[in-house]
């Protein structure tokens, strides 16, 4: 995001929406604001100060980037849609769905890192970090995850070295793994987030067992590890003959 | 990989926090669906919900609801936020009975959904838990705030604005019904509670000193 230095009346009314707090004001030689100035190193291209509306002079505007800055815009503005996935925002149908795709079968769990969130955001450099740090697991990151296209190699957890640099508001670490891996995973979670820059949060999903328990609820209780009393249900309405659609 | 998920507070007042949406999947049974989308949410609306919305368009505080249903389409996640929880029973058995086709997924304390669930005679398929946040928790902003930032997972609710909203409160700008409806506009998905938020900034506007930056 930018803005235009002749029509700004440093008004400031757009600095609050700054999800980055990346908007200033310059000063006079005087110490007087003259207008509001984008730090562009730290602005995630999320959009949220242009969408507002809150300039009165339109001097907000929007550069279109080339590559690796577009990074920014289109894991940062839920607006834009991954051509990958079809899917806005920054993660995949993950246990959305799961009631039609049957992504998360019995025995294995969905665990993500969904870094920068809550609201701190993150370079990719430490994105890359966790990355490396769970591939050491063997883990199976999400082919269908936006961010799992960065990676150079799945293997290791290297990342295209051109986006390193880049800070997004949120990328999400997707991985599907055997429910007896869930410990060490949020092990290693645990220790690569003391070498990071910024923080993450946590999600770990199961199809509910027959028995109507949840296999990695159980696991956390064993383990004595905290888990939210909130969180997400599929509640398996879904099925393939949606009403009104066309078989696929 | 979720932007429900991580809503932050305590149990008494994630107890008017429910967000029920829905969305079909790719290459199975999207094509077509956004009828069925349609019908989910004008079900939904219904209800004494706290916000409507669709990422593709917006939420009920930027654009008008008939919109919203109007511009559905088969790759849209339509949303609706519940603040009672026999609503959402009532909801779920409603969708039960109109058998869509569509997922339907619910955020919100799991006992409760798992309560409500029986309740409409429904099966639950997979659960998604929050298990915290790691890394430098030096740069996150107050528990209190990110009771409210939390609420719009995509991270599009800015603290400085949660601050300034609490500054204009008391300042008597505006009220907490204006503050928490504000609050609800960057949120394009319409998964932002103000109701929830009206009452958490009532209780920071009457606790929290600030001062205007």
């Amino acid at each position: 995001m930018q803005i235009d230095a002749v029509k700004c009346i440093g008004c400031g009314q757009c600095r609050p929406y700054c999800t980055m707090d990346a908007i200033d004001f310059t000063r006079s030689a005087k110490g007087n604001k003259v207008h509001c100035t984008v730090d562009e190193k730290e602005c995630v291209d999320c959009g949220i100060c242009y969408r507002s509306g809150v300039c009165p002079t339109d001097a907000l505007f929007q550069p279109l980037h080339d590559w690796p800055r577009s990074v920014r815009g289109t894991f940062s503005n839920p607006l834009a849609e991954h051509k990958e996935t079809r899917v806005p925002g920054r993660g995949t149908e993950e246990m959305k769905t799961n009631d039609i795709t049957g992504r998360y079968k019995e025995g294995f769990a969905g665990m993500a890192a969904e870094m920068g969130r809550p609201g701190t955001g993150a370079r990719m450099r430490d994105v890359e970090k966790v990355f490396r740090a769970l591939a050491q697991l063997g883990v199976e990151f999400e082919i269908n995850n936006p961010l799992t296209g960065l990676l150079l190699n799945k293997q290791t957890g290297e990342m295209n070295p051109e986006v390193l640099n880049e800070k997004v508001l949120s990328a999400i670490i997707e991985m599907l793994i055997p429910l007896d891996k869930v410990d060490a995973v949020l092990e290693t979670m645990e220790k690569v987030a003391t070498e990071i820059d910024t923080v993450f949060s946590v999600d770990l999903v199961s199809k509910v067992a027959l028995d109507d328990t949840v296999p990695t609820a159980e696991i956390m209780k064993k383990n004595g590890k905290w888990f939210s009393y909130n969180g997400k249900t599929n509640v398996g309405l879904g099925h393939l003959r949606v009403k009104g659609g066309i078989g696929q | 990989m979720t932007h429900t998920l991580h809503r932050r507070g305590t149990p008494e007042n994630l107890e008017q926090d429910y967000v029920i949406f829905s969305m079909t999947a790719k290459g199975f049974n999207e094509r077509g669906s956004r009828g069925a989308l349609e019908e989910f949410l004008r079900i939904l609306a219904k209800y004494d919900v706290a916000n409507v919305g669709d990422m593709k368009t917006g939420n009920k505080f930027i654009v008008d609801k008939e919109i919203i249903f109007q511009n559905i389409q088969d790759t849209s996640i339509v949303h609706a936020v519940f603040t009672d929880r026999d609503q959402v029973t009532q909801a779920l058995k409603e969708l039960k009975e109109a058998d869509l086709g569509v997922s339907v997924i619910v955020s919100g304390i799991v006992e409760h959904v798992h309560e409500a669930c029986r309740e409409a005679g429904l099966d639950r398929h997979t659960v998604e838990y929050s298990v915290g946040i790691r890394g430098n928790l030096a740069l996150l902003p107050e528990d209190e705030i990110l009771e409210v930032t939390t609420m719009c997972g995509h991270g599009m609710v800015s603290q400085h604005l949660v601050r300034q909203m609490i500054i204009d409160i008391k300042k008597g700008r505006r009220d907490e019904r204006e503050a928490a409806e504000l609050l609800a506009t960057p949120c394009v998905c319409g998964v932002f509670n103000p109701v929830r938020a009206q009452s958490l900034l009532r209780e920071l506007a009457e606790i929290w000193c600030l001062d205007e930056v």
